[in-house]
Parts: C-alpha cells; structure tokens; sequence
C-alpha cells in the first residue's frame, strides 16, 4: 500500500497544483520521485507532529490542499488536538494518512501500534475515513478524498500487500460486496479484507458461500449496503484489524441498534483490549488474536450450522 | 522569499497620541464587555491592547473590504482567550459592527470568550487552544510564498501560551524555512492562570530561546505603541529570519486595582469595580455602559 500511495500521490501532484505533502520524517527513499519532481510541494517537518498538521491547516487556509503522512499510532494519537481544532474546527481539506495503521508494526512494539487510529479519527465532525483493503484500493481513494471539501483520514498498511479483484466500484462511503454469498456476511475494513476472500475460497470447497461486503470506508458507514446486508444474512461476522471502539465492529452494531434491524447473530473478530508485548509478527498476532484467514473459516463453518444460526439451511 | 516591502498603510499615519487615544478606548470597552458578557480573562485581554492598537492602527495592510486579499497581511490572534480586547479593536477598525460588542460572551452571540472563525469569517483562525497559532502561521506563510502572495503574517500569542512544546516546534520549522515575513509577538506579562511564567519555564528568557531557534529578536515595553510599532517596523531584525517581538506588558495594564493581580484573570467586573476603572481610565468605552 505504500509504494501504491507514493505512486498516486505523485499522479494526484501531477493533476492538480495546489497538492502540497507534508512529512512527519517519514518516507525515506520512497517520495524522491515526488521531491525530484515537484521540491517545493514536498515538506519534511522532522519528528513534529503538531507543527505537521498545523502547519498544514495553514497551507489549507491559503487554498493549498495538503496531505500529510507520518506513522498511524503518532499521525493519529500524538497529533490528535491539531486533527481536531486545526484541521477540524476549520473544516479544511487536509488528508490525514497514518502508514502502518493497526498491527503492521506489531514487531515494534506498543508505542508503534495502531489499533485506535480509525476510533481517533472517527471521533471528529464530518472527518471521512478510510481503511482499504489493498493498493488498488489506495490507488483509487486517495484522489477522491482530494476532492472533498473535508478533512480526511487513510490509513495505509506496509509495503507489498497482495491486490484483490472485483468489479464492485471503489467509491469512497460505499462498500463493495465482494463476494455474493448466503447466510453469512462476512464485514470487513483494512487488510481484514484479504484473509476474508481467502477464507471464502477455502470455505466454498465445502459448499459454505458467505458473502464478502468490504467497507474501506468505515465513517460515514454506508448504511444503504447494510440494509441490503441485513435482508439477506442471518449472520454477521466482522473482521477488524482495529479495537473494539469506534471501527467497523462499533459501527455496525451501533446502526444495528439504532435502526432496529439486526441479523440475527453477530460475531466480531478483531484484537481485544490487551497491550501486546513480546514482539509478535503482525501474521502471528492476527492468529493469536484470531482474526486471520484461519479464524474467519474456523466461525464460519461453526455459524453455517443450522443449529447455532436456528434456522433450516436451505 | 522577497525582502519585505513597505506596504502602504491602511490608513493615513495616525498620531501616537491618538493611538493612545484609541487604546484607552478599547480598554475601557473590553471592561464592559467583561462585565455585561460575564467574562473574565481581564488581565490577559488588557495587557496586549496597545500591540493591538498599534497593529490595528495603521500598521497592518488589512482592511474589512479586502478580507480575501491575497495580497493582505495575516493577523492570527493565538491568544484566543483576550478576545474582547480583539472584538474591540476589530470593530474599531471597521470588521464589525461596533453595537455588536455589546454581545460578547453571551449565547447565540458572534463574539464567543474564544474567537470562531465559522462564526465570524473575518477571522484567519478560530483560537482558545493555545499553541497552534504559530504553527498555523508558519503554513500559511509557506503557502503564500509559494503562491508569491506578499503578505505578512503577524502572530500575537501569550506568554503562557508559550509552554506549549508546539510553539516551539512551529520555531524551529519557521527558522529551517527563512520564514522572513513572518512576526511572533509574545504578550510577555508573566502572568498565567496559576502561577508567574519565568518560574515555571526555569527563568530562560523569550529572548534566548528565540535567539536559539535562529530568530532575530527584539524586547520592546508591549504597552507603549510608540516602542511596538518601531520594533514592527523593523522586522525583519535578521534578514533571511522570522522576528520575535517580547513585549513586556503588565497583565490587566490600564486599571490599576486590576494591574499584575491574577485574581483579575478570572474575575468578572462588578459594576462598582467597572464604574471605578472606567473613572480611572478617563475616556468613554465604544459600547454604552447598560443600567
């Protein structure tokens, strides 16, 4: 997702002018085609994080359209207040981007991971966020959120992400069902999306077909997509590479409540609230915290039988 | 970056006397705005009139019919909780009317205790928050010399507000970017909600860690116009580098029951304490004083 992101970054400066991107010393090796190309509109403000964004809600005021990038955990958490009154209370077009957003640094250890960056930034009015799925996903996004009037949040992973294919449209605020299945739906935001499809597979070879609906937005949450997800499942599984407040997990349920239309089980797959010490790799953490392909196929099967669902498989 | 222009003034020169004038006007305005509006922050609005007024005055290239200059010069007012003495010198200068003063601090009001810019657009920022003016500043004048927009950009923070580790992050970016055009005025009246700002910052000086973040410098008394509009005159102090200004101002400056006494941080003028502070200062507030 990274090279995807210095990649359309560098497209998005070349098509429009005002693009200025702003660095939390993040980045090395990665933008020089971006400084080679365009020196004026690049800008490293050190580890700074509050001069960062403020200083980008100032180039925003003067009609620039900034977008800046530094680890998701300081980008999110350490710059919060500049997020908030800076970039929020001033309504400006400033794009957040937190690299290495959930467990992609989980070998760094606490102070690197990201598992509330999608809460943080859910928290601050009209603020759109997005979690995608794979570089397409990037590729495509990021020139849509520069064309909003409001601030936004992307959260990037690491380099090297596998892609996935679907002709559903890569729309910001819509979600794209990736599988059409039965029964089950299987919710994901981020990276959660890939071990979802490839459970799927796994699934299919026992004739289990749960649909896939991916939300790489997951404020504002397309509720259209959930309503047409709730006529036909019986099951939510959603799969967050997130905490349990303020992702797709917490969004979900909360229009479930308040729209008074549910399925009739929901599970959620996602990290608990424990601080991980021990410098797990992110692929041994999403196992251990079951939230990988394993898992999702492990819920699955166990859902797909009609006595836990309580309703005769057709 | 170009060296700085002169910019012709926004108004023909206005005598120091008159400024003066002016400024015991606004202070007397901000007392009744304290007292009707139910606000405190006295000390902290009183103390940076005068760097208002001088600003305001003649000095700025700002005026109420090129809010969208690009050409202007950009004042952010960081000290978002002086505001009265803000509203006052912005109506007197023609940004808004001045009968709406008299709506300060109350609800539905344009004029909140912390300057909104989604209410009040002729603002460059909201402020209340303290420690993102500078950083703000600092963009915005990154962002016009890019656009080759040849405004100044003047941020007026307090002393206090300086604790922030932000300023000084805003500092040292400013400084790596020759930032020539722009002025942070500290209002350096050594008074904070609890406690004296040399003592809780160790007793290092404006003076030295600006020099040290590779600004030019100067100390002027912030409570003579006289002192702060030729201190603002000669910015930039070093070619090639943003210019601090410490003013050293006497919080609640102009009442003298009122003057260096943190209690008038937070206290709401009785009319009995507006009545006598308003004999004291001896010219009449813009606003009527009400019943």
């Amino acid at each position: 997702m990274r090279r995807a992101f210095s990649d359309a970054l560098f497209k998005l400066a070349q098509d429009d002018p005002s693009v200025i991107f702003l660095t939390g010393d993040l980045g090395f090796g990665v933008f020089d085609a971006f400084i080679a190309e365009f020196p004026r509109r690049y800008i490293n403000v050190g580890v700074a994080e509050a001069q960062l964004v403020d200083c980008a809600a100032g180039l925003a005021l003067e009609g620039w359209r900034p977008i800046v990038y530094s680890i998701a955990s300081f980008m999110t958490g350490r710059a919060f207040e500049q997020i908030r009154l800076a970039v929020g209370y001033h309504r400006l077009p400033v794009i957040v981007v937190g690299a290495g957003g959930g467990y992609t640094y989980a070998h760094a250890g606490v102070t690197h991971h990201a598992k509330e960056d999608l809460a943080l930034m859910a928290l601050i009015p009209n603020m759109t966020v997005v979690c995608p799925g794979d570089p397409n996903e990037v590729s495509a996004l990021l020139p849509q959120l520069s064309r909003m009037s409001g601030p936004s949040y992307l959260r990037v992973g690491r380099f090297g992400e596998p892609r996935f294919e679907s002709p559903a449209p890569i729309q910001v605020g819509r979600a794209r069902l990736l599988r059409d299945g039965e029964r089950i739906a299987v919710l994901t935001t981020g990276g959660s999306a890939v071990h979802a499809l490839a459970a799927a597979d796994k699934l299919a070879e026992a004739d289990m077909r749960p649909s896939v609906c991916h939300f790489h937005t997951v404020s504002p949450i397309d509720t259209a997509a959930l309503d047409a997800l709730v006529a036909r499942a019986e099951v939510f599984v959603l799969v967050e590479e997130h905490g349990l407040q303020g992702g797709l997990a917490a969004a979900v349920s909360q229009w479930c409540t308040f729209h008074g239309q549910a399925p009739r089980r929901i599970l959620r797959l996602g990290p608990s609230d424990e601080l991980v010490v021990g410098n797990p790799k992110q692929h041994e953490l999403q196992q251990r915290l079951g939230f990988d392909t394993d898992a999702i196929v492990a819920a699955c099967r166990e859902l797909w039988s009609p006595a836990v669902i309580g309703k005769a498989a057709p | 970056m170009s060296l700085v222009e002169k910019v012709p003034l926004a108004e023909p020169t206005v005598s120091t006397a008159a400024l003066e004038r002016k400024a015991r006007r606004v202070r007397a305005t901000c007392l009744v705005m304290a007292h009707q509006g139910r606000e405190g922050h006295l000390t902290s609005a009183l103390s940076c009139v005068d760097i208002l007024v001088a600003l305001y005055g003649g000095w700025l290239n700002v005026s109420p019919g090129r809010l969208h200059d690009p050409h202007r010069d950009r004042f952010l007012f960081s000290k978002g909780h002086a505001a009265s003495a803000y509203y006052a010198v912005m109506a007197d200068a023609g940004f808004l009317p001045v009968e709406e003063l008299a709506t300060y601090g109350k609800s539905g009001s344009r004029l909140p205790c912390h300057p909104c810019r989604l209410m009040l657009p002729c603002l460059e920022i909201s402020s209340g928050s303290l420690g993102h003016g500078l950083g703000m500043g600092t963009g915005m004048m990154y962002g016009m010399a890019l656009s080759g927009h040849r405004g100044r950009v003047v941020v007026l923070m307090s002393d206090g507000e300086c604790n922030e580790g932000s300023v000084w992050e805003a500092a040292a970016f400013a400084c790596a970017h020759k930032q020539e055009r722009l002025i942070a005025i500290v209002d350096n009246n050594n008074m904070q909600a609890v406690g004296r700002t040399d003592q809780l910052m160790g007793g290092a000086t404006f003076e030295d860690k600006f020099h040290a973040f590779g600004w030019g410098v100067r100390t002027v008394n912030g409570n003579n116009i006289a002192e702060v509009r030729a201190a603002l005159d000669e910015a930039p102090f070093i070619r090639g580098q943003p210019s601090a200004i410490v003013a050293k101002t006497v919080g609640g400056a102009g009442v003298s029951f009122m003057a260096d006494d943190t209690l008038w941080h937070y206290r709401v003028p009785s009319k009995e304490d507006l009545l006598k502070a308003l004999e004291e200062i001896g010219e009449p507030p813009f606003i009527e004083v009400g019943p």
